[in-house]
């Protein structure tokens, strides 16, 4: 009992701290878009359009209030679910009518990447075992071939690819597939899994995941315990991955924010119907709406899954509510 | 791995992958560099919303290949007596694409809606000569004018909306038949066409001209490099047909091209570089020439910006008003320095001086606007020839807008402005003009553009915007730059392609698609 209990102080305790950190964030940009030079009322009247009419069209759209006032009024009406319509996006679409499905689709993608990434990372450490100065050679052609930013990585492997196509179908007569050239179709599901590999490959965040896999992994072998099971005769496996289970979730959440920030550019890049290609649109459009309920999506998945972590690790690891109990 | 294993693999791939399933119905695949943000014609403000817009909606008339105005929603047309108004007899048994009847209530619903002070848009000003219409009978429109209207036929190129889609002539943006559009045109929207990345059309089946190509797809497909890949690589079924505008620098890549061919087409539209009057310095017309006579456009369009014309006046080469007497100077560095000497700036080590006063100006640049950086520091480089420093700033688009046209804090900057089939300058030019953001008062010019205004006879307006051309050249409120070659990169699959300036998918109903 006193374990359940522990177990809901601390998700309660991030809860509210979740809860503070969104209005924190979603204040942040509210008052950071509004007070940008250039708004959407700006953006569509035409030039010499009389104040009184643009005054008319401010209130349509929500702006006449000062950014802190019009924050407080964002705020009492985002607690009931309404976030308003979009200005110019999607011009008087409900900003969640907009944002929801954009944004199930991106983070689908950030998440089958990231797990991706992991279960690769995994295997990859599995096969290597302790780092030893024959494996450099390889270690380093993948840091180098995952160093770059994901947007360029996406830039080359399409080229490649559908080069390589071209010259395939050229030279034996078959069809190309319905994807190519890429990027092509929104609708394509390949679109998404180019998209999701140029996340795992690109940044940086294959080898990050891999060097903190192998090290979590390392640990728990070389740990006294293990030492002590193994001398015992019994198998080591269960202990092994039991222990393995709180890193793993915890270097999963952490890297949520950098593939978030990095699907941005890729969803861009490939077309895909996403939030950060809603986010970019609507930003560069000054359409605030859209952007602060995105921003409130992002951090909202950001929250939960940092929540889900805590409460797995203090569900597994007793010491955890020893900690925070 | 072998060369064999490769090819098994690849083709492993393609049948994976689905390849093999025959498309029913032809497609026209085009990227866009921005998203159409509204598709009710009203608020239809960017280019990639005016071409899809042109596909769903159709006006009065329209303006055909060879340049004349033929019917399209109207099948004919007359001059009242007096020219003080124009009948239109309109097309019968013309069906919007929700299938209710066309008539003239539509027509009268669309100028009372645009006039509306509740409907706020960009064009507002194109309805502004009409004062009156009335519907004669279900096919009967007549429509009397405000102020004489030299050329009346080109002032109904505007899209027709239908009157049962809105409960009443107030249109705010935020109607949902912004991605819902109902028209009468050659295509209509697919159901569930309407997506954050894209938008699918197919064809109208009632249509009177039906269009050759079954369905349209438009993608957004920000990135340049990602639209020259796919037309570049465009397979037998997906890829696409057409980039409307091509970078002068991937030109090159399809000039030998065997599937892709180039398509000049002109845009109404020209660059130009302008001096904000409310700078002191700048409101003198001697330091405006001597900027104008240290800038070597041509230098600057070759480098950064491909082929075009250089431009004397507010009007590009093809257009009836443009004045080929007047002479384009030649630079002048030696003469530019005299005109600053004589009008009283001395020069004081690298700048120009006048009492207090500097020639240093802040020169603010739109992001977006294509080669802007390339161009600014071409321009400064040339001006520090002659004494005058410039200091950039680099803005995005919205900003700019705000800066630049509402607030007008800049002293220099660099834009192009556009125009349908009227190019009507009153608005730039004149002191109570909507859009002289320059703050530009010039008496001569004023009444110019006012006479000019009030005539009927053509002929005589045409000559009055030879005069204004001759005369701004003179006077240069604006550096006038250039209007560009501008290309559009068609596959060879497609046929009888003819793109119209402006509106680019006029004649679409004509192009075919190769199987």
């Amino acid at each position: 009992m006193n374990r359940l209990l522990a177990l809901v102080l601390v998700a309660g305790r991030r809860l509210a701290g979740g809860l503070l950190l969104l209005v924190g964030a979603t204040f942040l940009i509210y008052f950071t878009i509004r007070s940008a030079p250039g708004d959407a009322i700006d953006a569509i009247t035409p030039m010499g359009t009389p104040p009184e009419v643009k005054e008319k069209l401010a209130a349509d759209f929500g702006l006449d209030q000062e950014p802190l006032a019009g924050y407080v009024t964002w705020l009492g009406r985002s607690a009931h679910g309404d976030f308003g319509e979009s200005l110019v996006t999607v011009t008087g679409e409900e900003v969640m009518t907009a944002a929801l499905p954009a944004f199930r689709n991106t983070l689908l993608l950030s998440f089958a990447a990231l797990l991706v990434c992991q279960v690769l990372a995994t295997l990859l450490a599995l096969v290597l075992g302790e780092p030893s100065s024959r494996q450099q050679v390889l270690t380093g052609a993948l840091y180098f071939f995952t160093a770059a930013p994901s947007f360029v990585a996406a830039i080359f492997f399409s080229q490649a690819l559908n080069a390589g196509i071209r010259h395939f179908v050229d030279t034996n007569g078959y069809e190309p597939p319905d994807w190519y050239p890429i990027p092509i179709d929104a609708k394509s599901i390949m679109q998404y899994v180019f998209a999701g590999l140029m996340l795992i490959a690109g940044d940086g965040l294959f080898m990050d995941m891999f060097n903190t896999v192998r090290a979590e992994i390392s640990a728990v072998r070389n740990a006294q315990f293990i030492a002590a099971i193994r001398a015992k005769g019994a198998s080591t496996a269960p202990h092994t991955l039991r222990n393995l289970v709180v890193p793993f979730i915890s270097a999963f959440a952490a890297r949520l924010p950098l593939v978030l920030g990095s699907v941005v550019i890729v969803e861009y890049f490939f077309t895909l119907d996403g939030a950060g290609y809603l986010l970019l649109e609507a930003s560069k459009q000054r359409d605030f709406p859209i952007v602060v309920g995105l921003s409130v999506l992002f951090t909202l998945s950001i929250i939960v899954m940092n929540l889900v972590a805590d409460v797995v690790r203090a569900a597994i690891d007793p010491r955890e509510v020893a900690r925070n109990g | 791995m072998s060369h064999r294993s490769l090819r098994r693999l690849a083709l492993a791939l393609c049948l994976l992958f689905g390849a093999g399933t025959a498309q029913a119905q032809q497609t026209f695949h085009y990227p866009e560099d921005t998203r159409p943000t509204s598709l009710l014609p009203f608020f239809a403000e960017d280019m990639s919303a005016v071409r899809m817009v042109e596909l769903i909606f159709d006006s009065l008339v329209f303006v055909n290949k060879r340049g004349d105005i033929d019917k399209g929603l109207a099948t004919s047309w007359k001059l009242d007596d007096d020219q003080g108004g124009i009948k239109f007899v309109l097309r019968e048994g013309v069906k919007w694409h929700d299938g209710e009847p066309f008539t003239a209530e539509d027509v009268v619903f669309t100028i009372q809606a645009a006039q509306d002070s509740k409907t706020i848009f960009n064009a507002k000003s194109k309805f502004e000569f009409i004062r009156e219409v009335t519907a004669e009978g279900q096919y009967g429109v007549h429509i009397a004018f405000g102020r004489p209207i030299p050329d009346a036929e080109k002032r109904f190129l505007f899209k027709i909306i239908p009157k049962h889609a809105f409960t009443g002539t107030a249109i705010s943006r935020k109607d949902k038949f912004a991605r819902e559009p109902v028209g009468t045109g050659p295509f209509r929207l697919k159901k569930g066409g309407f997506s954050l990345r894209s938008i699918a059309l197919e064809q109208n089946p009632d249509y009177w001209n039906a269009s050759k190509v079954g369905e349209v797809q438009m993608q957004h497909t920000p990135d340049k490099s990602a639209q020259i890949n796919l037309l570049q690589y465009s397979g037998v079924k997906a890829g696409v047909q057409a980039v409307i505008f091509l970078p002068p620098k991937n030109i090159p890549l399809f000039e030998n091209s065997d599937s892709v061919v180039l398509e000049p087409y002109h845009t109404v539209s020209w660059w130009y570089m302008a001096f904000s009057h409310d700078n002191k310095s700048l409101a003198e017309t001697p330091v405006r020439q001597a900027m104008a006579l240290a800038i070597d456009r041509e230098e600057l369009l070759e480098a950064h910006l491909g082929k075009g014309d250089i431009l004397t006046g507010p009007f590009t080469e093809s257009s009836p008003f443009y004045n080929f007497q007047v002479e384009k100077p030649a630079v002048d560095i030696e003469r530019a320095k005299q005109i600053l000497e004589d009008a009283g700036w001395k020069a004081k080590g690298d700048v120009r001086m006048k009492g207090k006063s500097k020639l240093d100006f802040e020169f603010v640049m739109d992001k977006e606007l294509a080669s802007n950086q390339a161009l600014f520091l071409g321009i400064q480089a040339q001006l520090k020839k002659i004494g005058v420093t410039v200091r950039p700033t680099y803005v995005d688009h919205a900003r700019y807008r705000d800066q630049v046209f509402t607030r007008r804090k800049f002293d220099l900057t660099l834009n192009i402005w556009s125009f349908e089939e009227v190019e009507d300058v009153y608005p730039l030019f004149h002191s109570k003009g909507v859009m002289n953001f320059i703050g530009y008062n010039n008496a001569d010019v004023d009444t110019l553009l006012d006479t000019a205004r009030a005539t009927k006879d053509y002929k005589k307006y045409k000559e009055m915007m030879k005069q204004l051309h001759a005369l701004l050249a003179k006077e240069l409120p604006y550096f006038f730059l250039w209007s560009l070659d501008i290309y559009s990169g068609v596959s060879k699959k497609v046929k009888n392609v003819y793109i119209q300036p402006f509106y680019y998918f006029t004649s679409f109903a004509e192009w075919e698609l190769a199987p």
